[in-house]
């Protein structure tokens, strides 16, 4: 089927309003200075003849056109002027215009064909009145009139040989033709001029109206009129045309503002349904060719267009069918369409579907009825409990729980540890216990209490296989994720000393404690490793290299001075001597005369980059607790940028959490100057008068108010400077001395207010 | 482990946009039937409805809150070519518990839908950034923080494409930053992800890169909470969905590497070194909104499955799929009968290794609250 193409000409002037032959294949256009028929063709507007001919004046200035719908040769026109002009296409001569009636006083809007009765025209003027033309006769049939309001648009009924609609400042009459001196009925249907109305070509009750209130109505009109559906648009509505064979759909063209033509589904008044957004000013007239898919349009940017309904622009297709968002406590909420939601049911049963019988075959709904019943699902995913990560329980816990001064840093660090370990993140914990071991003076005795050293994880995994898969499998039934935490631990990382490993495990799959410890050792076999290497003979050193290969060490810097303690030979035994390592180096560890040495490697870049990954991990809390618990340990060694922005992260994010105490804690102790002001920035303490509670603007003991001296002392009436004491409870006080007097004599307030003040005893 | 609850929105059309305040105690849900409600998280842990306005003359696309400093404060955008900031009226609450909400302004520049709506990160002040479907990316601000209906258009940026999104930089490190989703549907018009960025110097908002991975249209775009990182992090729903990471380049090295090093110097922009870290194709096919939890570690997106997944990287950086959250609301027809509590299904779309689907059963009617099983 040959349904021609999207396709436009331009004409010399903007266009006022269009209309179709009986079989919509040609179109007459017309304008203030255009007048012309077209031929529509597959491919092209032929322009078939302008009646703009002959003698030029102001009845050829169109608003309005209309084709006769049974004869193919009477076309009749409105003119600003008020003329009101039939055409004969039938005319020998070269103008064919044919009859003019000039008995409108001012601009006639509209005029209309009986659908039926060939010799029938309705106009409707500004004037107020409407005029029922008989062509035979070449005279005014009927005049109507409608008070003082202007006629802005007439049609006569597809239904009912005798009615017709007008519309005018905000109401809408039915009238009947026999009928000259009174409307049949009346009902107001718009907040200010009804532009536009339309009567549904297949439904008798219903007539669409629309107008300045850039609302589209559609009533039911059958008894009293009823409001059935509204749609309200962006811009004030200009015209309405229904959609042929579409009963639900009616298009529209603005008057100002929106240039596109719409096509409204009226039971989803929202979004249309399909819109054409060809014109590049306002869009004037349409007419449909008798075919839903295909249209006419003029507009004021001069073009003629023929639409079809493929190149449509749909905007609901690019609306968002769903909403999402997380909130900090990680719950989610999740607006899905409904057509999604059963979508996805489909789909999802598929798999379901072979064992049952096969459903019924169904034409797949139409694309307007999927449109039609848009709808949302909200859905709240609350998350519950302290494994979910999303959660951020760990977070509010740890900020309000952690120890960040006050004490020996040994011990807050084992605090935090033992919180985080509370909160089954293990990798913190291990962190604060090597925080511990890497600047605390006594780490030694630390290490030998939390731990026997079984073995550094290399050992263990390679001594006995079993136990760590035997632990993630035995995790597996409870919390499948164990599954990705066993390959992590098997075929994973080498476990080694660098932060990332660990703090790799904080995805929140939770370990044993046991992990925990044999992690720590590996710290001190890190140590151990550097101890070797910095001990050992360059010899000797090699070997002891060797035997390390599988392991990351730590960081190249190893500029710490070199033991004086250790006797080489033995460490160098050690190294050669592999399973024996782990307990001396655990008696090595628990002297203090090492644990004073632990540092002699330089850590701080580790430390360093450690925080940097936390951060980078969406862990702030932990690089600024560190920060804070180390303080002028590791403070020179980050860039202060980089501690300011933790810090007012780490402030932020505690806000987000209400957490205002320990957002002070930790603008206090930043030790930051830019983030230590946020607590005066912020903060205006404000005195009031003590007499009428006025605030004091000025100065401290003048108001503006009373015109007096605040704080005069109520015994002697004086201005009271150093110490002023004063009740609790009526606010009234003076020197100290004086108060003193007065009370070991009375109990009642000095000022006379009757109150018995508290310090009277 | 998640409990899903339904919440009976009763919007009349479609739902676009869900946005929670600050606190995460507030939320606000917006439709194309050119309304927006508010919802209050109630002592008893539900969600009520507390405000429920007409808002606009066309659907209501997204909805946003300000940072809860400038007060209780949302900015809309709808097609019909407008975005609105609205005010809590600070007010005893009724006995309904219902809160008023008045429009402060109506900004009426776009000649087209207004596609976007955002308010900057706090740190800057009390800005708003909209663009619109006729491609333009316009910046306004309120100078007096108090007066929320004074704004001023500060800059206009024309992106040449269709607009359908955008995103602040929430980094306060970094000079501000815009990025800017299109929905051209024509994958030969480039990259449809342009990253803008404020030059101090020259007050004026430069376009430095476009991201030329994504050619697909974009409908949704959300940088991570940026929370100690020294880089960007951009999430990104296409087709499919990207974490797109921004590598800020030294600017010396900057400065040296492109030819004409002299122009960079002059007008200082930033340069960056672009990544894809991850991709992923597992909702069926249209990607239309992203989420990022607080701490920008995990990425949350809705597609035309229906479904919500979680990403999140691992410790070596590989982004996974750790869960698929599917509330069953209504229980279509072609659904199994009998579905009593939490089933175990099969992994019908093939998500990567280690991820179950889980679905809740149907549970309607006896209670609204079903237990996700979640891990």
């Amino acid at each position: 089927m040959s349904m021609g193409r999207t396709m436009f000409c331009t004409q010399e002037g903007p266009l006022n309003t269009i209309s179709t032959n009986r079989d919509a294949t040609q179109c007459v256009v017309a304008g203030r200075n255009v007048f012309k028929i077209f031929s529509i063709e597959d491919e092209e507007f032929v322009e078939k003849m302008s009646l703009r001919v002959g003698k030029i004046n102001l009845n050829l200035s169109c608003t309005d056109v209309v084709w006769n719908p049974i004869e193919d040769h009477i076309l009749a026109s409105a003119a600003t002027n008020g003329a009101v002009v039939t055409w004969n296409l039938q005319k020998s001569s070269k103008s064919k215009q044919d009859h003019v009636f000039t008995l409108h006083k001012r601009t006639v809007n509209k005029v209309s064909f009986h659908p039926t009765d060939v010799n029938l025209l309705l106009s409707g003027s500004l004037d107020g009145t409407m005029m029922l033309f008989d062509l035979r006769q070449k005279e005014v049939a009927s005049t109507f009139h409608a008070g003082t309001d202007c006629v802005r648009d007439v049609s006569f009924s597809p239904h009912h040989y005798f009615t017709f609609s007008a519309t005018h400042d905000s109401v809408v009459d039915l009238w009947d033709m026999r009928r000259t001196d009174k409307c049949e009925r009346q009902f107001t249907a718009h907040n200010g001029p009804v532009f536009s109305c339309d009567w549904h070509p297949e439904d008798k009750r219903w007539i669409a109206t629309a107008g300045r209130d850039k609302a589209i109505k559609v009533w039911d009109i059958q008894y009293k009129p009823h409001l059935e559906h509204t749609i309200q648009t962006i811009a004030s509505i200009a015209r309405i045309k229904w959609r042929p064979q579409r009963k639900y759909h009616i298009a529209s063209c603005s008057q100002v503002v929106d240039f596109s033509i719409n096509i409204w589904d009226v039971r989803r008044p929202f979004i249309p349904f399909a819109a054409f957004n060809e014109h590049k000013d306002v869009t004037t007239g349409i007419a449909w060719r008798h075919d839903p898919h295909n249209f006419l349009s003029v507009s004021k940017d001069c073009t003629l267009y023929q639409h079809l309904f493929r190149d449509a622009v749909r905007p609901a297709d690019s609306a968002a069918p769903v909403g999402l968002a997380i909130n900090i406590h990680g719950d989610v909420t999740h607006a899905v369409s409904n057509k999604l939601e059963n979508a996805s049911a489909v789909k999802g049963s598929g798999n379901y579907q072979s064992t049952k019988a096969p459903s019924f075959f169904r034409r797949p709904p139409s694309r307007s009825e999927l449109f039609k019943s848009a709808n949302s699902q909200v859905q709240v995913y609350q998350n519950a409990g302290v494994k979910n990560s999303l959660s951020m329980d760990w977070f509010v816990i740890s900020a309000k729980k952690y120890q960040l001064t006050g004490k020996l840093l040994k011990d807050l660090c084992e605090h935090n540890a033992a919180i985080s370990e509370h909160l089954e993140r293990y990798d913190v914990a291990q962190t604060w216990h090597m925080l511990k071991i890497l600047y605390s003076a006594d780490a030694g005795q630390a290490i030998t209490r939390t731990f026997t050293m079984d073995s550094n994880p290399d050992y263990s995994q390679r001594n006995n296989p079993d136990k760590g898969a035997g632990q993630a499998a035995a995790g597996q039934p409870r919390r499948p994720r164990h599954g990705q935490q066993k390959s992590r631990q098997t075929g994973g990382t080498k476990p080694s000393a660098s932060p990332g490993s660990m703090s790799g495990q904080r995805d929140g799959s939770p370990q044993r404690p046991k992990n925990s410890g044999r992690q720590l050792s590996n710290i001190a076999s890190g140590i151990r490793q550097q101890l070797t290497r910095d001990g050992a003979g360059s010899t000797r050193a090699r070997t002891v290299r060797a035997a390390g290969t599988d392991r990351t060490g730590p960081p190249d810097n190893l500029n710490g001075s070199p033991p004086s303690v250790n006797d080489e030979s033995e460490i160098s035994d050690m190294a050669q001597d592999q399973p024996n390592i782990d307990c001396k180096v655990e008696l090595l560890l628990s002297t203090n005369a090492l644990a004073e040495q632990s540092h002699l490697w330089d850590s701080t870049q580790m430390v360093v980059d450690m925080l940097h990954h936390f951060a980078a991990k969406g862990d702030v809390q932990m690089s600024v607790s560190v920060l804070i618990v180390l303080g002028d340990r590791i403070r020179p060694h980050i860039d202060e940028h980089t501690q300011e922005h933790w810090l007012m992260s780490y402030i932020d994010l505690l806000g987000r959490f209400q957490l205002w105490s320990c957002t002070n804690e930790i603008i206090k102790l930043s030790g930051h100057s830019a983030v230590n002001c946020l607590n005066q920035q912020s903060t205006t303490v404000r005195t009031a008068c003590n007499r009428c509670g006025k605030t004091l603007l000025r100065s401290g003991w003048l108001c503006d108010k009373c015109k007096g001296i605040t704080n005069s002392c109520s015994v002697c009436h004086h201005t009271v400077r150093g110490i002023y004491a004063w009740c609790q409870g009526c606010s009234h006080g003076g020197h100290l001395q004086h108060l003193q007097e007065w009370f070991s004599k009375y109990q009642v307030c000095p000022a006379a207010c009757g109150h018995m003040c508290e310090f009277a005893s | 482990m998640f409990v899903a609850r339904s919440i009976s929105a009763d919007h009349k059309d479609l739902i676009h946009d869900v946005a929670y305040d600050f606190h995460g105690r507030r939320m606000a849900t917006c439709s194309s039937d050119q309304s927006v409600k508010v919802w209050d998280l109630g002592e008893d842990g539900q969600w009520h409805c507390t405000a429920d306005w007409k808002t606009h003359s066309g659907s209501v696309w997204k909805v946003t809150w300000a940072h809860p400093e400038f007060g209780q404060v949302l900015a809309t955008c709808s097609f019909d070519r407008t975005a609105a900031v609205w005010e809590e009226l600070p007010s005893e609450s009724t006995e309904m518990g219902l809160s008023h909400w008045v429009k402060r302004t109506s900004l009426v520049d776009s000649r087209t839908s207004v596609t976007d709506v955002r308010f900057a990160p706090r740190h800057m002040g009390l800005q708003l950034a909209t663009c619109s479907a006729d491609g333009l990316v316009r910046i306004y601000e309120a100078p007096d923080v108090m007066n929320l209906s004074q704004w001023q258009l500060q800059h206009a940026i024309q992106c040449k494409l269709s607009c359908s999104c955008l995103a602040w930089n929430p980094s306060r490190v970094h000079p501000p930053m815009l990025a800017v989703g299109s929905d051209d549907a024509n994958p030969s018009a480039g990259g449809k992800v342009i990253i803008y960025e404020f030059s101090e110097a020259q007050r004026k908002w430069n376009k430095v890169e476009t991201v030329m991975i994504v050619t697909e249209p974009v409908y949704d775009i959300a940088f991570a909470p940026n929370l100690g990182r020294s880089y960007h992090m951009l999430g990104v729903g296409s087709k499919d969905v990207h974490v797109i990471t921004l590598k800020p380049l030294k600017r010396e090295l900057a400065v040296t590497a492109p030819p004409q090093g002299s122009s960079t110097q002059a007008t200082g922009m930033s340069r960056f070194e672009i990544r894809q870290v991850a991709q992923f194709c597992d909702h069926y096919s249209q990607v239309w909104r992203i989420s990022w939890n607080i701490t920008g570690t995990i990425l949350a997106s809705s597609g035309d499955d229906g479904c919500v997944r979680l990403w999140k990287a691992n410790y070596l950086d590989n982004w996974k799929c750790i869960s698929v959250l599917k509330g069953d609301g209504t229980r279509s027809p072609t659904d199994r009968p009998g579905g009593q509590g939490a089933m175990q299904t099969s992994n019908v779309q093939g998500v990567g290794n280690g991820t179950r689907y889980y679905k809740l059963g149907g549970m309607l009617g006896q209670t609204a609250t079903n237990q996700v099983v979640w891990h």
